[in-house]
């Protein structure tokens, strides 16, 4: 056998055992490994068990379900793209020449409503994750933020739209900022674990904003004494419907917001000072602080950066189509919790949290009762059904040892391919 | 007395990783009663070879054969059950847990089969290490003993589980050269006793010394088996590395100018709370390395944080040039005009995750040219990248290469390139070459002769006295948190070796 | 002698001695801030248990910071939840204090809410003990519960609940051990995928079984102890308050208890403990005397996976007598705060579960003595478990040392 350079290639150094990857390296390395294959391999294999899943509990035919709620989700929709283009030519503030019967786009508009702050969320876990945080906190700073944003939504009832809108969401963002750098604070001060913080905040959120909105709370709306239920807020504070009916719930222009905030997160962590740190405080804390970095203020910084993207959520949530806060809606807020699986799924990146936001958005929509025909599969069921996807996703993403065996297995061919050519 | 017969024999080991073959059809034999030494650098095979032999890895080729019969070995409990115990470079012991606790694990003595019966556990740990003289306290806290008991505690465990073939992998790394000499007396006994002894190391001295035959690794092939008789320091060292070796580096006489780093009577404090560094006091004048020399954990590590702003002073001073930088924060003592290698490259010196340009910005990121107003120009830590990695000669990757595809010697020439790039005034290296090769050891003690030669001033912290030998101007001696002892270049290795565990205190003026 | 031996022996002498004994005091002082305005005292003006209070916690910040902590964070907790819980208790009437504080329907009470913490904070420490973080066991025991309801359901008998409802929690700990065990994945996002699944999985069966009906009326419960003799122990007061706090529990309760010192001595004076250890602290060394650290930490993370099991067939059909979604309501991250604030020990843990058990009887209990029906901030009380949580983990991690090998996977080479 013999070397071209006459030296022989040197092996990089094993890393030492001491050393774990966070999931910020693991998932740096899926995406060197795999590229974009795995990931979709990944919610495949989900979306599978789950179908298996339907199949032996309820006997119904999973493909059928799926259908069912691909149709709901109105994906369909862009498909056809060029049947429905000119209706994207809005005539005055309403659409005209748009069927409003065609419950396709109605669907999709609803499904893009539901990724907007599935994004945000997503965007949640997916900073903390870079600065090696696990932020599994989403649901309580999406509250926090909800509620400020009803209460700023109230108040201040007479300034102009816009201003009203801006002020209402930097309110709740700065909300959701604090909230999550509680934990980063925690962290930071005491080593508390974020996981377990996060979560006691989850809780306490909950709780508080039960209080703040239920029955004879601060917040409740004293002409409805009845029901546990906010004021609505003013019109001024309400986003601007730039798809669809306002009043049918159209999609509101928060899902520009949310897009933004892709190209926000992405610019934020690869071209500032703060982005670098907390990416070299994610991969190796130990070397940051060796290199003058302090891990700290990164990781307080992180998580508030964090919970004001889901803070954020929270009131574009209810400015845009909420508009009020119930008790029902604080006690089950779920969004936090599916922004990690948006988060794993995209790899943290800001394209794939855009793409996997948009397919779960897909299956909350296509699952919801309004949309799911419940002849084919009872939307209760398929609103869990949700759920153990997730669950599998989130499983799955986290096993990153296949996905590594199949990496250094391709590079083990590929070596041997060229040992085998310079044979040759 | 040697028997001829050879209780272990290892036939054609092949042994391959990715890309690397670790052992090529190596043979191997040990007789009864005789210390073989298993000689080779950093990365000849040596410990893979004989985790072979423990059962740790598998062999790709070649067989093992204990008294004469081939066995196959698939865990280290196969090869407990034929008489062989291992004393890792790396003890396997549990801190936590009591010497007996640590030994009689996986073979615990029962109360009835249910309950642990610690009173036979402590009683009979007790009884097999006064029967080897090793005065050790059973219900110690593993923790809580020295390193060279907890050695003992390694070899205890080995014969406590009736081993008749132990292996030693760089056993005396850890060890003050007294202490090592105590190991070899131990060796002594075991192999009176009738035990075999496999003894792995780099260190020429201890093979002429301590070995019966010598065996030496070079690049995972056997060169050749000695007898100690006729055997030379230099013709090992030939053998070892494939030609001849220059044993001291080659430097000028120092140009020393003004102090440019001064402790003053610092206390530091560790993590257990507990203090580490007491009172220490000296300088290190432009153009000069002071070596620290001690052995681990004597506070060293502390003092380099607390100089380096990592950890908090109790009390005490650390000027840099003309400058308190007491109790500031570790980036604004770098911009002082520090440079620091740090002990562990990878898990300290290096964002292994990071390209090589993200790693050598780390110092720099936050100020003009890498970035303004918080807003970062990655074209220009490109730029200054390609100059650097070419200055150092960094092989195996470009600016965008992650630093974890680069061996450990090219990762280390990174660090040295970001930290001596930057024109510190003062540059401390802390075991700037552990787990290197011949080829980068000189590169790395070049760089630092160079920088000294430059009118830096150098504090070299190494546990490798050797290394603080061939380099230093001045040696200090650390030993429980304090300097006990200040020499000039030309001190020998007893003298240190006394020093550094507080025999014959003297503080030379 | 060494100097490090002597500066060792010196700390542990300064350790025993002045700061700790402030802290403990500072303990007394929170407890007595509670008890103030309570029945036997019923102090009812404000400045009484601020000012002791204050000084309660003040003690607690004095220890800690001459490295007492835990004992000092104890204290401050406790003072401060005295201060809060005696300035409501002072807007409530009397007379309804009278009902709450019933000292032995509060001690029932909180030995029935540390029950299910104190299964899952023993599971957790098998776990963690062997060197596998189990984020997941939220998830094992809202299985647990689900599958005990459902087993006592199809079964009709609760000892089938439990069985069921216990295999489930051990299954899903499996999940959870050849994730994290085999295929090397990140332990804590393997729990949180382990704690969706669960809360997916319960929820669909949930309602694919039971729908909108809820669980039937007529579960099978697991029996309570009635311990009358006790009410017969002389004086007659002491009788009836030994009846009335621990006469009545559930047998589940009881079996909590059993399970502590039984995980104490498997864990602390068996080779079985001695080998999870060793597992979890050093696991190569482990692995170099022929312990076979995959089947440990399997066996190990499975059992916790039972153990969490038990403390959610507990909540649903040994306490509530039902299942309802996402029943456990964090308890599982509250039992493994209580795991981390007992030192990975089953004493400490449970310490910790009594307290925790204890805020969260208060809560359910307060809101009961609200001076007007109609107020809204009993609600509040409902964060008072998870807030201490909060504070607990706040003060003790950090300084409660882990096993050393926790959370990282063993490659075996």
């Amino acid at each position: 056998m013999s070397d071209l350079t006459g030296e022989t290639p040197e092996a990089p150094e094993p890393t030492p055992e001491g050393a774990i990857p966070s999931v910020a390296a693991r998932l740096a390395l899926y995406q060197r490994a795999g590229g974009v294959i795995t990931p979709i391999l990944t919610a495949l294999i989900a979306f599978l068990i789950g179908g298996l899943v339907v199949y032996a509990t309820t006997g119904k035919n999973p493909v059928s379900t799926y259908k069912a709620i691909f149709k709901g989700s109105g994906l369909s929709w862009l498909s056809p793209v060029s049947v429905h283009w000119h209706t994207f030519y809005p005539n005055g503030i309403d659409w005209t020449g748009w069927d409003t019967n065609n419950l396709t786009a109605l669907n999709l508009q609803q499904t893009l409503i539901i990724v907007t702050p599935l994004i945000l969320t997503g965007l949640a876990v997916a900073f903390a994750f870079r600065c090696g945080l696990f932020n599994i906190g989403g649901n309580g700073q999406y509250t926090v933020g909800a509620i400020t944003a009803v209460q700023f939504g109230i108040w201040f009832s007479g300034l102009p739209g816009p201003l009203h809108v801006i002020i209402a969401m930097i309110a709740a963002t700065l909300a959701g900022a604090a909230w999550g750098g509680i934990a980063g604070l925690l962290k930071a001060t005491t080593g508390a674990h974020e996981v377990i913080t996060t979560i006691m905040l989850n809780w306490i959120a909950l709780w508080v904003g039960s209080y703040l909105v239920g029955f004879n709370g601060p917040l409740q709306d004293p002409r409805q004494i009845s029901a546990p239920v906010t004021r609505p807020i003013a019109q001024s504070a309400h986003l601007h419907v730039f798809w669809g009916n306002p009043l049918l719930q159209g999609l509101h222009v928060g899902f520009f917001i949310a897009l933004a905030a892709l190209v926000v997160y992405w610019i934020l962590l690869n071209r500032t000072t703060l982005g670098y740190e907390v990416r070299a405080v994610g991969f190796n804390a130990e070397a940051a602080r060796y290199g003058g970095i302090s891990v700290k203020r990164n990781y307080f910084l992180a998580m508030a950066i964090s919970g004001a993207f889901a803070g954020l959520a929270g009131s574009i949530d209810l400015l845009g189509w909420q508009f009020n806060l119930d008790l029902t809606t604080v006690q089950s807020v779920q969004i936090g919790f599916i922004g990690i699986a948006v988060a794993l799924l995209g790899r943290n990146s800001a394209v794939g949290i855009l793409f996997s936001a948009l397919m779960f958005g897909a299956l909350l929509n296509g699952t919801s009762s309004r949309n799911l025909d419940p002849s084919i599969f009872r939307p209760e069921l398929a609103g869990n059904l949700t759920r153990i996807i997730q669950g599998l996703v989130v499983l799955f993403v986290g096993a990153d040892l296949l996905i590594l065996y199949l990496w250094q297995a391709r590079k083990k061919v590929r070596l041997s391919q060229r040992k085998g050519a310079e044979q040759a | 007395m040697v028997d001829e017969a050879p209780v272990l024999e290892l036939r054609g080991i092949t042994k391959r990783f990715p890309g690397v073959v670790a052992n090529d059809s190596v043979d191997f034999d040990l007789r009864r009663g005789e210390v073989h030494a298993l000689l080779g650098e950093n990365g000849a095979g040596k410990s893979t070879l004989m985790n072979v032999l423990y059962g740790l890895y598998h062999p790709d080729e070649g067989e093992v054969l204990v008294k004469g019969k081939p066995i196959r070995l698939h865990s280290p409990k196969d090869a407990i059950n034929h008489g062989i115990g291992m004393v890792h470079q790396h003890f396997m012991l549990i801190p936590v847990m009591t010497v007996a606790e640590n030994i009689v694990l996986a073979t615990e003595p029962t109360h009835a089969g249910v309950l642990l019966d610690y009173g036979a556990a402590n009683r009979r740990v007790a009884e097999l290490s006064k029967s080897f003289n090793f005065a050790i306290d059973p219900g110690a806290r593993v923790e809580s003993i020295t390193v060279g008991q907890q050695q003992r505690v390694e070899i205890l465990k080995a014969l406590y589980r009736a081993a008749d073939i132990l292996i030693l992998d760089e056993p005396t790394a850890v060890l003050t050269p007294q202490e090592a000499r105590e190991l070899f007396e131990i060796l002594k006994t075991l192999t009176n006793e009738g035990m075999s002894v496999i003894f792995i190391t780099h260190k020429l001295n201890e093979v002429l010394e301590v070995a019966d035959r010598i065996t030496v690794l070079r690049r995972g092939k056997r060169i050749d088996t000695v007898d100690r008789q006729g055997a030379t320091e230099q013709g090992l060292a030939r053998m070892m590395v494939g030609r001849d070796v220059l044993l001291r580096v080659d430097k000028a006489a120092p140009e020393v100018a003004e102090s440019l780093l001064s402790v003053d009577d610092l206390h530091v404090v560790d993590d257990r709370g507990l203090e580490a560094v007491r009172g220490v006091s000296f300088n290190v004048r432009s153009g000069e390395i002071v070596g620290l020399a001690g052995v681990d954990g004597n506070g060293q590590s502390e003092l380099i944080d607390a100089i380096t702003g990592l950890r908090r002073v109790s009390s005490g001073l650390v000027t840099i040039g003309e400058r308190d930088v007491t109790g500031d924060n570790p980036s604004s003592i770098l911009d002082r005009g520090l440079g620091h290698i740090p002990e562990d490259r990878q898990l300290r010196g290096l964002v292994l995750e990071f390209s090589l340009a993200e790693n050598l910005a780390l110092h720099d990121f936050d100020k003009p040219p890498d970035s303004r107003w918080g807003w970062l120009f990655p074209r220009q830590l490109i730029r200054r990248a390609r100059d650097l990695l070419k200055q150092y000669d960094v092989r195996g990757g470009g600016p965008q290469t992650r630093a974890a595809a680069l061996s450990g010697g090219n990762q280390q020439k990174v660090v040295l390139a970001r930290e001596i790039g930057r024109e510190p005034s003062v540059l401390i290296a802390a075991q700037p070459t552990r787990g290197l090769d011949v080829g980068a050891i000189e590169f790395v003690h070049r760089r630092l002769i160079e920088a000294r030669d430059n009118g830096k001033a150098v504090l070299l912290v190494s546990l490798e006295l050797d290394e603080i030998l061939s380099l230093s101007d001045r040696v200090l001696v650390v030993y429980e948190g304090q300097i006990v002892a200040e020499h000039g270049p030309d001190v020998s290795e007893e003298q240190l070796g006394i020093e550094m565990t507080g025999g014959g205190r003297e503080v030379a003026a | 002698m060494s100097v490090r031996a002597e500066q060792l022996q010196r700390a542990a002498w300064t350790k025993a001695s002045a700061p700790k004994t402030i802290g403990i005091c500072g303990i007394a002082l929170g407890i007595l801030t509670l008890s103030l305005a309570l029945p036997p005292f019923g102090v009812r003006t404000v400045p009484t248990p601020v000012a002791v209070g204050i000084l309660g916690a003040a003690a607690g910040i004095w220890a800690i910071s001459r490295r007492e902590a835990r004992i000092g964070w104890i204290a401050v907790v406790l003072s401060l939840v005295g201060v809060a819980g005696a300035l409501l208790a002072m807007r409530a009437t009397s007379s309804n204090l009278e009902g709450v504080f019933v000292w032995s329907a509060l001690i029932a009470a909180t030995l029935r809410y540390a029950t299910p913490l104190t299964f899952a904070a023993i599971g957790g420490m098998f776990s963690e003990r062997s060197g596998v973080v189990n984020i997941g066991l939220e998830g094992m025991m809202l299985t647990g519960a689900y599958f005990g309801a459902y087993g006592a359901d199809k079964t009709g008998s609760w000892v089938g609940g439990l069985f069921i409802g216990v295999l489930s929690g051990a299954l899903l700990a499996l999940v959870h051990a050849i994730f994290t065990i085999t295929l090397r994945a990140d332990q804590i996002v393997i729990g949180t995928a382990v704690n969706f699944l669960a809360l997916g999985i319960t929820g669909y069966l949930y309602n694919e079984h039971y729908g909108n009906n809820g669980t039937p009326n007529n579960l099978p419960a697991v029996p309570d102890v009635n311990l009358r003799f006790l009410a017969h122990i002389p004086p007659h007061g002491f009788g009836n308050f030994l009846y009335n706090s621990i006469g009545q529990l559930n047998l589940m309760v009881w079996l909590s208890l059993l399970l502590l010192p039984i995980s104490y001595v498997v864990m602390f004076k068996t080779p079985v403990g001695l080998r999870i250890r060793s597992v979890g602290e050093h696991p190569k060394a482990a692995d170099t005397l022929g312990i076979s650290v995959y089947r440990t930490r399997y066996a190990a993370v499975t059992l916790s996976g039972a153990l969490a099991a038990l403390g959610g067939v507990f909540l649903s059909i040994g306490f509530v007598n039902s299942f309802t979604e996402n029943m456990t309501a964090g308890r599982g991250f509250i039992a493994l705060a209580a795991l981390i604030f007992g030192g990975w020990r089953p004493f400490g843990a449970f310490s910790a579960a009594l307290l925790f058990g204890f805020s969260s009887a208060l809560a359910q209990r307060l809101p009961d003595l609200s001076a007007s029906e109609s107020a809204a901030w009993p609600v509040l009380f409902q964060t008072l478990p998870y807030v201490l949580t909060l504070i607990a983990v706040a003060g003790v991690i950090g300084r409660s040392i882990p096993p050393a090998a926790i959370g990282r996977p063993y490659v075996k080479q």
